[in-house]
Protein backbone atom coordinates (compact mmCIF):
# COMPACT_ATOMS: atom_id res chain seq x y z
CA UNK A 1 0.00 0.00 0.00
CA UNK A 2 1.44 3.38 -1.01
CA UNK A 3 1.92 6.29 1.37
CA UNK A 4 -0.84 8.23 -0.39
CA UNK A 5 -3.31 5.35 -0.02
CA UNK A 6 -2.51 5.08 3.68
CA UNK A 7 -3.07 8.83 3.95
CA UNK A 8 -6.48 8.46 2.29
CA UNK A 9 -7.41 5.69 4.76
CA UNK A 10 -6.34 7.85 7.71
CA UNK A 11 -8.42 10.78 6.47
CA UNK A 12 -11.46 8.57 5.80
CA UNK A 13 -11.37 6.88 9.21
CA UNK A 14 -10.61 9.95 11.31
CA UNK A 15 -13.30 12.04 9.61
CA UNK A 16 -15.78 9.15 9.91
CA UNK A 17 -15.06 8.60 13.61
CA UNK A 18 -14.83 12.21 14.77
CA UNK A 19 -17.80 13.56 12.84
CA UNK A 20 -19.66 10.32 13.54
CA UNK A 21 -19.41 11.20 17.23
CA UNK A 22 -20.52 14.78 16.55
CA UNK A 23 -23.52 14.00 14.34
CA UNK A 24 -24.35 10.93 16.43
CA UNK A 25 -24.53 13.15 19.51
CA UNK A 26 -26.88 15.54 17.74
CA UNK A 27 -29.08 12.87 16.13
CA UNK A 28 -29.56 10.90 19.36
CA UNK A 29 -30.20 14.01 21.43
CA UNK A 30 -27.22 13.23 23.67
CA UNK A 31 -26.09 16.82 23.22
CA UNK A 32 -28.35 19.64 24.25
CA UNK A 33 -29.29 21.82 21.27
CA UNK A 34 -29.37 24.80 23.63
CA UNK A 35 -26.42 26.81 24.85
CA UNK A 36 -22.90 26.06 23.73
CA UNK A 37 -22.94 22.26 24.12
CA UNK A 38 -23.08 21.64 20.37
CA UNK A 39 -20.28 24.11 19.69
CA UNK A 40 -18.13 22.57 22.43
CA UNK A 41 -18.68 19.09 21.00
CA UNK A 42 -17.82 20.33 17.51
CA UNK A 43 -14.60 21.95 18.75
CA UNK A 44 -13.66 18.78 20.65
CA UNK A 45 -14.31 16.58 17.60
CA UNK A 46 -12.39 18.84 15.20
CA UNK A 47 -9.46 19.06 17.63
CA UNK A 48 -9.45 15.28 18.14
CA UNK A 49 -9.54 14.75 14.37
CA UNK A 50 -6.65 17.17 13.77
CA UNK A 51 -4.50 15.58 16.49
CA UNK A 52 -5.32 12.04 15.31
CA UNK A 53 -4.49 12.92 11.70
CA UNK A 54 -1.22 14.64 12.64
CA UNK A 55 -0.04 11.72 14.75
CA UNK A 56 -1.13 8.99 12.32
CA UNK A 57 0.31 10.82 9.29
CA UNK A 58 3.61 11.28 11.12
CA UNK A 59 3.76 7.59 12.09
CA UNK A 60 2.87 6.40 8.57
CA UNK A 61 5.30 8.82 6.88
CA UNK A 62 8.13 7.65 9.14
CA UNK A 63 7.45 3.97 8.46
CA UNK A 64 6.89 4.25 4.70
CA UNK A 65 9.74 4.46 2.22
CA UNK A 66 10.24 7.88 0.63
CA UNK A 67 8.29 7.98 -2.62
CA UNK A 68 7.68 10.84 -5.04
CA UNK A 69 4.16 12.13 -5.66
CA UNK A 70 3.93 10.79 -9.20
CA UNK A 71 1.58 11.46 -12.13
CA UNK A 72 -0.81 8.59 -11.38
CA UNK A 73 -1.25 9.76 -7.80
CA UNK A 74 -1.85 13.34 -9.00
CA UNK A 75 -4.45 12.01 -11.47
CA UNK A 76 -6.17 10.05 -8.68
CA UNK A 77 -6.15 13.18 -6.53
CA UNK A 78 -7.71 15.26 -9.31
CA UNK A 79 -10.39 12.66 -10.10
CA UNK A 80 -11.27 12.16 -6.42
CA UNK A 81 -11.68 15.89 -5.90
CA UNK A 82 -14.01 16.01 -8.90
CA UNK A 83 -16.12 13.32 -7.19
CA UNK A 84 -16.05 15.34 -3.96
CA UNK A 85 -17.07 18.49 -5.83
CA UNK A 86 -20.22 16.84 -7.23
CA UNK A 87 -21.09 15.39 -3.81
CA UNK A 88 -20.69 18.84 -2.26
CA UNK A 89 -22.85 20.46 -4.96
CA UNK A 90 -25.55 17.82 -4.36
CA UNK A 91 -25.33 18.46 -0.61
CA UNK A 92 -25.62 22.23 -1.04
CA UNK A 93 -28.62 21.83 -3.35
CA UNK A 94 -30.25 19.52 -0.78
CA UNK A 95 -29.89 22.29 1.82
CA UNK A 96 -32.98 23.78 0.21
CA UNK A 97 -35.05 20.95 1.74
CA UNK A 98 -34.45 21.78 5.43
CA UNK A 99 -34.47 25.44 4.39
CA UNK A 100 -38.12 25.07 3.38
CA UNK A 101 -39.07 22.97 6.41
CA UNK A 102 -38.73 25.75 8.97
CA UNK A 103 -35.55 24.36 10.53
CA UNK A 104 -33.53 26.70 12.71
CA UNK A 105 -30.40 28.38 11.37
CA UNK A 106 -28.26 26.23 13.68
CA UNK A 107 -29.76 23.04 12.22
CA UNK A 108 -29.25 24.27 8.66
CA UNK A 109 -25.62 25.02 9.52
CA UNK A 110 -25.29 21.44 10.73
CA UNK A 111 -26.77 20.18 7.45
CA UNK A 112 -24.22 22.32 5.60
CA UNK A 113 -21.43 20.86 7.76
CA UNK A 114 -22.76 17.38 7.01
CA UNK A 115 -22.55 18.12 3.26
CA UNK A 116 -18.90 19.17 3.67
CA UNK A 117 -18.10 16.06 5.73
CA UNK A 118 -19.81 13.72 3.23
CA UNK A 119 -17.90 15.41 0.38
CA UNK A 120 -14.60 14.91 2.28
CA UNK A 121 -15.49 11.26 2.85
CA UNK A 122 -16.34 10.88 -0.85
CA UNK A 123 -12.91 12.26 -1.81
CA UNK A 124 -11.07 9.81 0.44
CA UNK A 125 -13.28 6.88 -0.55
CA UNK A 126 -12.81 7.66 -4.26
CA UNK A 127 -9.03 7.81 -3.76
CA UNK A 128 -9.00 4.43 -2.00
CA UNK A 129 -11.15 2.83 -4.72
CA UNK A 130 -8.90 4.22 -7.48
CA UNK A 131 -5.72 3.17 -5.68
CA UNK A 132 -7.19 -0.35 -5.20
CA UNK A 133 -8.22 -0.59 -8.86
CA UNK A 134 -4.78 0.48 -10.02
CA UNK A 135 -5.67 3.68 -11.87
CA UNK B 1 -11.26 -2.52 -18.17
CA UNK B 2 -7.60 -2.32 -19.20
CA UNK B 3 -6.16 0.23 -21.61
CA UNK B 4 -5.55 -0.84 -25.27
CA UNK B 5 -1.79 -0.54 -24.83
CA UNK B 6 0.37 -3.60 -24.30
CA UNK B 7 3.79 -3.31 -22.74
CA UNK B 8 6.97 -5.34 -22.40
CA UNK B 9 8.14 -3.85 -19.12
CA UNK B 10 8.11 -7.15 -17.26
CA UNK B 11 10.26 -8.84 -19.92
CA UNK B 12 12.60 -5.86 -20.18
CA UNK B 13 13.05 -5.79 -16.40
CA UNK B 14 13.90 -9.48 -16.49
CA UNK B 15 16.42 -8.93 -19.28
CA UNK B 16 18.06 -6.09 -17.36
CA UNK B 17 19.35 -8.05 -14.42
CA UNK B 18 15.91 -8.88 -13.03
CA UNK B 19 15.37 -5.26 -12.15
CA UNK B 20 12.63 -4.90 -9.54
CA UNK B 21 9.60 -2.66 -9.91
CA UNK B 22 10.95 -0.56 -7.06
CA UNK B 23 14.29 -0.07 -8.81
CA UNK B 24 12.59 0.97 -12.04
CA UNK B 25 10.26 3.26 -10.12
CA UNK B 26 13.19 4.92 -8.39
CA UNK B 27 15.03 5.48 -11.69
CA UNK B 28 12.10 7.34 -13.25
CA UNK B 29 10.76 9.08 -10.13
CA UNK B 30 7.56 7.10 -9.71
CA UNK B 31 6.08 4.84 -7.06
CA UNK B 32 6.32 1.04 -7.24
CA UNK B 33 2.51 0.90 -7.30
CA UNK B 34 2.42 3.02 -10.46
CA UNK B 35 4.92 0.75 -12.21
CA UNK B 36 2.80 -2.25 -11.18
CA UNK B 37 -0.32 -0.54 -12.56
CA UNK B 38 1.43 0.24 -15.88
CA UNK B 39 2.73 -3.32 -16.15
CA UNK B 40 -0.72 -4.73 -15.48
CA UNK B 41 -2.22 -2.49 -18.17
CA UNK B 42 -4.38 -0.64 -15.66
CA UNK B 43 -2.78 2.73 -16.16
CA UNK B 44 -1.44 4.47 -19.27
CA UNK B 45 1.63 6.54 -18.43
CA UNK B 46 2.19 10.02 -19.82
CA UNK B 47 4.37 10.34 -22.90
CA UNK B 48 7.18 11.70 -20.73
CA UNK B 49 7.01 8.74 -18.34
CA UNK B 50 6.88 6.32 -21.29
CA UNK B 51 10.06 7.85 -22.74
CA UNK B 52 11.76 7.70 -19.34
CA UNK B 53 10.94 3.97 -19.06
CA UNK B 54 12.27 3.33 -22.57
CA UNK B 55 15.40 5.34 -21.73
CA UNK B 56 16.10 3.21 -18.65
CA UNK B 57 16.07 0.07 -20.81
CA UNK B 58 17.95 1.77 -23.66
CA UNK B 59 15.34 0.87 -26.26
CA UNK B 60 12.82 2.72 -28.41
CA UNK B 61 9.35 3.57 -27.22
CA UNK B 62 7.77 1.07 -29.62
CA UNK B 63 9.74 -1.75 -28.06
CA UNK B 64 8.23 -0.99 -24.67
CA UNK B 65 4.66 -0.07 -25.61
CA UNK B 66 2.44 -1.37 -28.41
CA UNK B 67 -1.05 -0.26 -29.41
CA UNK B 68 -3.42 -3.23 -29.41
CA UNK B 69 -6.32 -3.05 -31.87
Amino acid sequence: MSLREKTAWITLLTVLICFGVYFGGIATGAVSPHGFDTLHLLLACVTAMAVLQLVLHAVVARRSPKAPHDERERLIQLRSHTVGYYVLIAGVLLLGVPGHMAYRVRDILNFALLAVVVAALAVSAAQIVMFRRGA
Amino acid sequence: MGVPIANQIRRLRFEHGEMTQSELAEKIGMTRQTIAAIEAGKYSPSLEAAFRIAQVFGVGLDEVFQWVE
